[in-house]
């Protein structure tokens, strides 16, 4: 049988429109989540967003995704698109705090509910629930572990922090919290190097080798995010200063977000220990607000996860907490 | 008349509608509205007023950046810069314009004063980079990936100097209003402003001297100098046009996300360049129209718009769209090939 061209491109586009039925179908009587990131690039992200979508499978909802490469401004045709798609809820991690306030303008006039993932927006007239680590008291906690570990061993300290990038919010409280404790050990802490990374690895590396250069004997590190570990370990070694806790030499050390590399260094004993942001309860907490605000409720502005600090002394009861354990136990069998 | 007849007369008339169509300068737009057609049976929602109008709205500043690329390219040149310029704008006019302590804050003129900031940015980088190509004889590609790095990092050097977070906000609401707001009933105010720019643009380029010294420079600069057309000067204010188009379109971002940042525009530059470059404006320069350029910017809007409706994976977004866009340069070849073969 021949077709003519006009026969085919009726044809083509009828079995077009048939594949789109079932997404149509699918749709509808089910409850739809936009997950809208603005990168992938670190493994906190990437874990976040297999976590949020198995537990919206869980929750028996559907999600649709866009990443906006860090453009704000496509962020906010994406948050357009997914009000142009009618979905039920806005998960969003926003790049600029102020840039993200129109598109809560328009989720706000849409009536659909927006919650704002690890980094809560600017003060504005807009509504919309953010989802935060307490980094203050989490850093804080973090590091009077290490500041008791130094009191146990005794002597005088020269710390380092590497700080993540000043513009964004959860770098300045973790910094606070960092100083919230060291201020109050001064007799015993002194602060020799405080790096500027931006969140940069590369710029974590040259910051920590010129610190390093310029004060030796710094023996009490603490970063303010874990993916800066690689950059850490290949300075530390190649000053000779990357050595085992109870081994002569050990450099104190601490992280915070509780990645895979955290878990591995934490299970070597290289790492002491590491601020974790509980992300199962973060999507927990985020995906509740959304049950929330369906019922008419109101919940505050922004909540806040807690966290928790894990040791080697805590490692087995709070690993499957931490969301770096399930990276790593995926990467490692 | 047997039905063998009239396959046999009917073969070459579709051959020659094929042709017609490959060949014409709507081909792009004739494509666009295919590609509508076809993802609005796996999306219907693409096709609801209020996308239509999101597709209008996004198409607005990238089509204004995308006017003052084709200017550019027109000379055979490429202006790398763009998204610098847009980046620098924002955060210069925003420091004008701010309610927190800007430079014209309270003067009455914020406005005026945040409008002209940004526009003298995106000329005097435009001026520079027309300098450097025109006086030195540099490529365009290394003076304005230059500048593209050198503005990139200044922008965010400029913003760390003017406040403790990494954007400026708190803008005048008359100055939001250039990029958010609507007229006759819901249609963009931004559309005015490229209404305003596009109409300006191809007057220039189809009804005056210097659009002809463009065309003529881009086509031969050295059978252009013999005829008396200043090559230099032509070049020059090319870029600056590229630069001022820049500009304005940073007003249009900046308003619409009420926020100056430093970040602004920095991964637009492909899209600039491709929307161009699809509409069919040469990048071997002499080769170019203000109409093309906006089927350029509409084919490659209509495409994200559509993959973000989808909510795809990042990984199916890249792929599709990069079969797209393979997609219309593979035809783009094509046309070329029949074009040449007459």
């Amino acid at each position: 049988m021949k077709l003519s061209r006009r026969e085919f491109t009726v044809g083509a586009l009828l079995a077009a429109g048939t594949m789109g039925l079932p997404i149509m179908v699918k749709a509808q009587g089910t409850k739809t989540v936009a997950l809208l990131f603005d990168s992938l690039v670190s493994p906190f992200w990437v874990s976040g967003i297999e976590i949020m979508r198995e537990k919206a499978k869980a929750n028996g909802w559907e999600t649709l995704e866009n990443i906006s490469d860090f453009d704000d401004n496509k962020q906010f045709e994406q948050v357009k698109a997914m009000i142009g798609r009618k979905v039920d809820g806005i998960l969003i991690i926003q790049t600029d705090s102020k840039a993200v306030i129109p598109a809560i303008r328009a989720a706000n006039e849409a009536g659909i509910p927006m919650v704002h993932f690890n980094r809560p927006p600017a003060e504005s007239d807009a509504y919309s629930v953010a989802i935060q680590a307490d980094n203050r008291k989490i850093m804080a906690d973090t590091v009077q572990f290490l500041v008791d570990e130094a009191k146990k061993m005794g002597g005088k300290y020269k710390a380092c922090l590497l700080i993540g990038d000043l513009g964004d919010v959860n770098a300045i409280q973790r910094r606070d919290g960092f100083f919230d404790v060291v201020d109050k050990n001064a007799d015993m802490i002194e602060v020799v190097a405080r790096v500027s990374t931006e969140w940069n690895a590369d710029k974590a590396f040259a910051g920590l080798t010129n610190a390093l250069q310029a004060n030796p004997d710094i023996n009490f590190l603490v970063t303010s995010s874990d993916f800066m570990h690689p950059q850490i370990e290949q300075v530390l070694q190649t000053a000779g200063k990357w050595h085992k806790r109870g081994e002569e030499g050990h450099v104190l050390f601490a992280g915070f977000d509780g990645d895979e590399g955290a878990y591995a260094r934490l299970k070597d004993g290289y790492l002491d220990a590491c601020g974790v942001q509980n992300l199962f309860l973060e999507v927990d907490m985020a995906f509740q607000a959304f049950i929330d605000m369906w019922a008419g409720k109101k919940p505050e502005k922004l909540l806040l996860d807690p966290g928790f600090v894990i040791t080697q002394a805590n490692l087995t009861e709070k690993q499957d907490e931490m969301w770096g354990y399930t990276v790593w136990k995926k990467q490692n069998g | 008349m047997t039905s063998t007849d009239v396959t046999a007369v009917s073969k070459p008339r579709a051959q020659a509608g094929w042709k017609r169509l490959l060949l014409s300068e709507y081909l792009v737009l004739v494509l666009t509205v295919f590609y509508f057609a076809v993802m609005w049976t796996i999306v219907p929602e693409i096709a609801t007023a209020d996308t239509l109008l999101d597709i209008l709205r996004a198409m607005m500043p990238l089509l204004v950046v995308a006017i003052g690329q084709t200017f550019v390219l027109i000379v055979a040149g490429i202006d790398l810069s763009a998204p610098s310029i847009i980046a620098m704008a924002s955060v210069v006019g925003a420091s004008v314009l701010t309610g927190d302590g800007g430079y014209a804050n309270g003067t009455g003129f914020e406005i005026i004063a945040g409008i002209l900031a940004f526009i003298a940015v995106g000329a005097v980088i435009g001026t520079f980079n027309g300098l450097c190509t025109t006086r030195f004889n540099m490529p365009s590609f290394i003076v304005t990936l230059t500048t593209m790095m050198f503005f990139s990092g200044a922008a965010i050097w400029y913003t760390t100097v003017h406040t403790d977070a990494s954007s400026i906000g708190n803008l005048p609401r008359g100055f939001i209003g250039i990029g958010q707001g609507t007229f006759f009933g819901g249609l963009p105010f931004s559309l005015f402003v490229v209404l305003v720019v596009g109409g300006a643009a191809h007057f220039i380029l189809s009804r005056t001297v210097y659009g002809r010294w463009l065309y003529a420079v881009g086509l031969n600069p050295r059978a252009a100098a013999v005829s008396g057309v200043p090559v230099r000067r032509v070049i020059f204010w090319a870029f600056v046009i590229s630069g001022v188009c820049a500009a304005i379109a940073s007003i249009l971002y900046t308003g619409r996300l009420e926020t100056g940042t430093p970040v602004l525009g920095q991964r637009i530059l492909l899209d600039v360049i491709g929307a161009a470059v699809i509409g069919g404006v040469s990048l071997f320069g002499g080769k170019g129209k203000i109409l093309w350029t906006i089927f350029g910017v509409l084919f490659l809007t209509v495409i994200d718009k559509s993959l973000q409706l989808m909510g795809l994976p990042i990984a199916s977004v890249f792929a599709i769209k990069g079969s797209i866009i393979l997609a219309a340069a593979v035809i783009d070849a094509v046309r070329h090939r029949v074009l040449v073969r007459g």
